[in-house]
């Protein structure tokens, strides 16, 4: 397909501006637009209001009064200074609807820019507050927390892998849960560890695809299930629960797994932070015996 | 010749901007739209000729897009963008109304042979293209 050379979009807007007669194009606004629109409307209607008149007032007056005048060629030429006031307002109204789609694109990528850097700051935010604990309960707490924050969920639970099992470690909602320990490989969080795929669950989990699939109680209309991966490690997996009367929808999924990311290194530092304290222990305690000893 | 117009639903500003200049470099006029709610909005009120529409998108998503189209028997062609490439995701696009599936991250090269093609400015023969995955037409 042939590539055609073409305005770049200042340069665009600049034409049509001046076009639609908006000299003063300094700050673009969808409203400056919508103004000279009203304005170029209401002229061309009145200009035309007055054509009409003319023309009625010809037709009132007795046509031997304005024969001399020669009737014909005179509303020739204002049935023509209407069509040409027409056509002038129609090529500014092209240019305005080109100049409102140009400045709504404008718009659409101011938004997309200010949520793309909402969410970063959000999740740096979130990763400044989990890399503010080295304490596993506390560290946990936080990323439940955090999660349910970014995603306006109510509630969830993040459950560690222990030998070959998943042990919910924190809940938000449904404290009856911590504790539970479920195989790898079983129910909705079973199958988000051992695929390490997110899961986006609308409605009623499919037993035949979750094998192991114990019914939730109370029942959760969406939720969804990111597995924590560190180095290629499997540290857990973290499941939030959407309030009644709102959906998830893939977007937050890809939102929960970017957070997932930054939560496995938090858990795995405070793993091995846990296990040079339990390791400083044990040598503290050997030095203590020698004395002893 | 007017330029078809063609509405580029994605949230990623970045992918905006390339799509819309490489569009326009190609002879369509891009129309943009950052979430589901503007994308149905213009959909409505500017009515393209085609529209890109990304699966991931913030307030309502793609298949909510999708959805909405079908129900409301809107029939604008529409061209799913999405990072999977399986087969559930390639059906529930067939069955609403989608005329073709992207798999990301596409060859922008491709992506305008295929919007071409829905918007009837390059003739192809359907029955060689289909199929053809990842990047699969579905009409």
């Amino acid at each position: 397909m042939a590539r055609h050379h073409r305005q770049s979009e200042p340069e665009r807007l600049r034409r049509d501006a001046r076009i639609a007669g908006l000299r003063d194009f300094q700050t673009p606004s969808l409203e400056a637009v919508e103004q000279r629109r009203r304005q170029l409307w209401q002229r061309t209607a009145t200009a035309l209001a007055l054509i009409a008149a003319v023309v009625v007032a010809f037709a009132i007056i007795p046509s031997d009064r304005v024969a001399e005048a020669g009737t014909g060629r005179i509303l020739f030429a204002i049935v023509g200074v209407g069509g040409g006031l027409f056509l002038w307002a129609f090529h500014k109204e092209t240019a305005l609807e080109r100049l409102t789609r140009s400045l709504t694109d404008e718009r659409v990528l101011t938004a997309a820019l200010t949520n793309r850097l909402h969410e970063v700051s959000l999740l740096l935010d979130a990763g400044k507050q989990m890399n503010a604990h080295l304490q596993m309960d506390e560290l946990l707490d936080t990323i439940l927390r955090s999660a349910c924050e970014l995603l306006d969920a109510t509630g969830g639970s993040v459950m560690l892998v222990e030998e070959t099992d998943l042990v919910t470690v924190c809940a938000l909602g449904r404290d009856a849960a911590v504790g539970q320990r479920m195989r790898l490989g079983e129910g909705v969080a079973g199958y988000v560890a051992i695929r390490r795929d997110p899961v986006l669950i609308d409605g009623h989990a499919d037993p035949d695809l979750f094998p192991g699939l114990v019914l939730r109680e109370p029942y959760v209309e969406s939720a969804m299930s990111v597995p924590l991966v560190h180095r290629a490690e499997l540290q857990g997996v973290l499941n939030v629960n959407a309030p009644i009367g709102r959906s998830f929808t893939e977007y937050d999924l890809r939102a929960l797994a970017v957070f997932a990311e930054q939560a496995a290194l938090a858990i795995a530092n405070a793993r091995l932070y846990e296990a040079e304290r339990a390791h400083v222990a044990a040598l503290l305690d050997l030095r203590k015996r020698r004395e002893v000893g | 010749m007017v330029a078809p117009r063609v509405l580029i639903a994605e949230d990623d500003p970045d992918t905006l901007v390339i799509l819309r200049v490489n569009l326009n470099a190609a002879g369509f006029e891009p129309m943009l739209a950052g979430d589901g709610h503007t994308a149905l909005e213009r959909i409505e009120t500017e009515a393209p000729d085609a529209v890109l529409l990304d699966v991931l998108l913030p307030g309502i998503d793609g298949w909510q897009v999708l959805e909405q189209l079908h129900e409301k028997g809107n029939s604008v062609p529409v061209i799913v963008c999405s990072g999977k490439d399986n087969v559930h995701d390639l059906q529930r696009a067939r069955e609403l109304g989608a005329v073709a599936y992207l798999v990301k991250p596409f060859d922008i090269d491709r992506l305008i042979e295929v919007t071409s093609e829905v918007v009837g400015l390059r003739q192809t023969d359907p029955v060689t293209e289909r199929g053809t995955a990842p990047d699969t037409e579905l009409a």
